[in-house]
């Protein structure tokens, strides 16, 4: 970072935009994070609303990318739907029963009740059927007479089931395919809306984390590098004290500082109510500054650490001496020249930061400390156990291949702005 | 021979310097305290243990029995005093008739028998196969290595740990054939020393292991690659290959040795961690170790156990990072101490 640029050559903040342009990897990867910053946006604004994921959408445990599942499995579904229509037909008035069909994107045909009630006897005899047939998956699946004729008895009783249902008005044929795209879990949930939902909740962690505890590290860094003495004791006493309790230990009392509204009830008493009218009656601990405020607790100490070993030497360089020398008062010297001189840390120490807290995320959330209104990855992750245990593995999939994009994107990125920004970094 | 080496390292000690070290972590160390009780307190630990349920009178019999009545700074004078006589006997809340210290070091066995082997093996292997990258810098071989590492370090840990459970504790089990257990943990003193080290701990602890390896290996051999790429641009390794030294050689005896500092300071970073433990491996291993004692305590208001693990970490963590400075100058000359 020495001022080696002379007036031949290009300034340096070309250079490495020059660099970054030619960096393939990078500028793909810095493309995959805008298109997640705008799902996030889009989740923001309200695409897909909190109701979204928590409705069932199909039957569980279906399998994503349209493909079907094993015939015994494929009873289940048809008798999952079956029973979703037959709380309403079996009602007084069914006709208003129906009006409130529990699946969202489907309703009920445009049939009469009769109708309907006719198609679910059918519909229910041929299920206990093929209930009784006792190796069902291996019958169809060694191609005989037999096996044939029950896969059109399957065909029939799943034609059976179609014709009851009829997709809502509003809800397109490709609409519906991208629900159930990624398939459901075992509550029959979209995997694909919560996916993206969880998108929102990743990229807010992850900025809000990013830069509150790189500001906080860059401006106690620079004051202690700069300063020496003993505000430089005393920050270095800070961070040392923060490192030395068990960064989880850190994270979990103070998420758990917030349960059961504590710190509102003293902010509250404080302030006068401020902080319950501004979040409308809700408490603190259903959004997710708990987890904001644990994160940039403990995340602060890396940038702290580089950017005081940095603003130590920059101290010593010329330029910082010429403005002492020109008489510029502390915090100019400070935010004017230290702070664009440790800048490309900051950036490194950013993107480092944002996959740190979106993987810590998922860890809280294992613990039931993270998310606790709508979902993400983490909550999707650690909700996937038990069906793993079941062979289902697409809410776990997804999940993960969701996360490990963005954070792949973002570990490439950091790597790519190491080598460009901060060349000698081991 | 031998006793020469010795007296030759034992005049190496920096005596002064571990003494103004120490000295300098006491106020060190009674801050992080501080800092650790008044976290802990923040949310009344007294109620949150009794619950909704407890009455007022309740919580403040109990608040008197656990000394949590006094005055902060004689709260504050008691745990230093109890951490300074190594007085670990002050009883659980949850876990009755159980001491603090019992739990702790209960749980040490366990969280070592699973952390301990698990950094070593990743040492061992990260150090290798940086080697390698180093060797081939520049080449497929590295670039591959090096995108492995980064792909790996991309997936969550849950996810490690919940399809290894899956696939290696569960999925290839067959009628006899059972390499490792789904979950549990037998300990030394149930099952004696010789069938635990040939056939326990491989059965209960070689899986999480392997998965904390996994897990592990993609950050370390990123880091000690950079290292040797770095160290094999040196000066003194130009001037070992110009005097005609063979490139294993350069490699294994000037390389390595020089990169040993490095890998010295990271491994003894994760010493105190060795102590807490994986938290996630052991709760879902059922294998009962410090880490799990920990989150136990913490989800359940069990104040003094989390209080002294929190102290007992910390002790650890000062001690370490003294150790490592104090290495770090006695292995490399060059190294001032100040």
């Amino acid at each position: 970072m020495s001022g080696s640029t002379t007036t031949t050559t290009t300034p340096r903040q070309s250079r490495v935009w020059l660099k970054f342009i030619k960096h393939k990897p990078a500028l793909i990867s810095l493309v995959v994070i805008g298109i997640y910053v705008l799902a996030g946006i889009a989740v923001v604004c309200g695409m897909i609303t909190v109701k979204d994921t928590a409705n069932a959408y199909g039957a569980p445990f279906q399998p994503g990318f349209g493909l079907s599942n094993s015939p015994e499995q494929r009873l289940d579904d048809a008798e999952w739907y079956l029973n979703k229509l037959r709380i309403p037909l079996g009602s007084i008035d069914a006709k208003t029963a129906l009006g409130e069909f529990p699946v969202s994107d489907l309703q009920a045909a445009d049939r009469s009740v009769d109708e309907l009630r006719t198609a679910l006897a059918t519909g229910d005899d041929l299920l206990q059927q093929l209930k009784e047939v006792s190796d069902l998956d291996t019958t169809i699946a060694s191609g005989s007479a037999d096996g044939l004729e029950l896969q059109q008895q399957i065909v029939a009783l799943e034609e059976t089931v179609a014709g009851m249902l009829q997709l809502q008005p509003d809800v397109g044929g490709l609409r519906r395919w991208m629900h159930l795209s990624l398939g459901t879990d075992r509550l029959g949930r979209s995997n694909f809306l919560r996916a993206v939902y969880s998108i929102r909740v990743a990229i807010l962690v992850g900025l809000v984390t990013g830069i509150v505890s790189v500001l906080i590290g860059a401006v106690l860094g620079l004051a202690a590098g700069y300063f020496g003495g003993w505000v430089d004791v005393l920050i270095t006493w800070l961070y040392s004290t923060f490192a030395s309790i068990p960064n989880i230990v850190l994270l979990i009392l103070l998420v758990y500082v917030f349960r059961e509204g504590t710190i509102d009830t003293a902010i509250n008493e404080a302030t006068g109510g401020l902080l319950s009218t501004l979040l409308g009656g809700s408490r603190l601990d259903s959004t997710l500054i708990p987890v904001y405020v644990a994160f940039c607790a403990t995340f602060w100490i890396g940038p702290c650490r580089v950017i005081r070993g940095e603003a130590m030497k920059l101290r010593e360089q010329e330029y910082v001496q010429a403005a002492q020398v020109l008489g510029y008062g502390n915090l100019r010297i400070l935010f004017r020249h230290l702070l664009p001189n440790v800048s490309h840390l900051m950036l490194i120490n950013f993107s480092l930061l944002f996959i740190g807290a979106i993987k810590s995320e998922v860890i809280l959330s294992f613990l039931g400390l993270g998310v606790t209104e709508g979902t993400s990855w983490g909550v999707m992750i650690s909700f996937a156990k038990d069906e793993v245990v079941n062979g289902n593995f697409w809410q776990i999939g997804v999940a993960t291949s969701f996360m490990f994009v963005l954070v792949l994107a973002f570990n490439i990125l950091s790597d790519a702005m190491q080598d460009i920004l901060d060349p000698k970094h081991v | 021979m031998a006793d020469n080496f010795l007296t030759r390292v034992a005049a190496t000690i920096p005596w002064k310097y571990i003494i103004r070290r120490t000295l300098y972590c006491i106020p060190v160390y009674l801050g992080i305290l501080l800092l650790l009780m008044l976290i802990l307190r923040v949310r009344d630990p007294v109620p949150a243990f009794m619950g909704k349920n407890a009455t007022p009178a309740e919580i403040e019999l109990k608040r008197q029995e656990v000394g949590l009545d006094k005055p902060f700074l004689a709260q504050y004078g008691h745990f230093v005093r109890q951490l300074l006589t190594f007085d670990f006997s002050e009883e659980s809340w949850q876990q009755k008739g159980r001491t603090v210290g019992e739990i702790v070091g209960g749980g040490l066995g366990p969280t070592l028998a699973l952390t301990a082997p698990a950094l070593f093996l990743t040492t061992l292997i990260s150090v290798c196969v940086s080697l390698i990258a180093a060797w081939f810098r520049g080449r497929l071989t590295d670039r591959l290595l090096v995108f492995f590492a980064v792909l790996g370090m991309s997936i969550s840990f849950l996810v490690y740990i919940i399809l290894g459970q899956y696939l290696l504790g569960y999925a290839i089990r067959s009628d006899g054939f059972a390499p490792f257990a789904i979950s549990g943990y037998q300990t030394i003193e149930q099952v004696g020393l010789w069938s635990y080290l040939t056939s326990k701990w491989p059965y209960y602890c070689l899986l999480p292991v392997l998965i904390s390896v996994i897990v592990s290996m993609g950050y370390d051999t990123r880091f000690y690659r950079a290292v040797m790429v770095e160290e094999s641009q040196r000066d003194y390794i130009t001037t070992a290959r110009a005097k005609g030294a063979s490139e294993s050689r350069i490699m294994f005896l000037h390389l390595l040795k020089n990169a040993m500092i490095p890998v010295i300071t990271r491994v003894s970073i994760s010493i105190p961690f060795l102590i807490t433990g994986s938290f996630l491996l052991e709760m879902y291993f059922r294998i009962p170790g410090v880490g799990r004692a920990l989150i136990t305590a913490v989800n359940q208001a069990d104040f003094p156990v989390v209080q002294t693990i929190g102290a007992v970490f910390a002790v650890a963590y000062l001690a370490t990072n003294l150790l490592t400075d104090v290495l770090y100058a006695m292995v490399d000359p060059r190294v001032r101490l100040s």
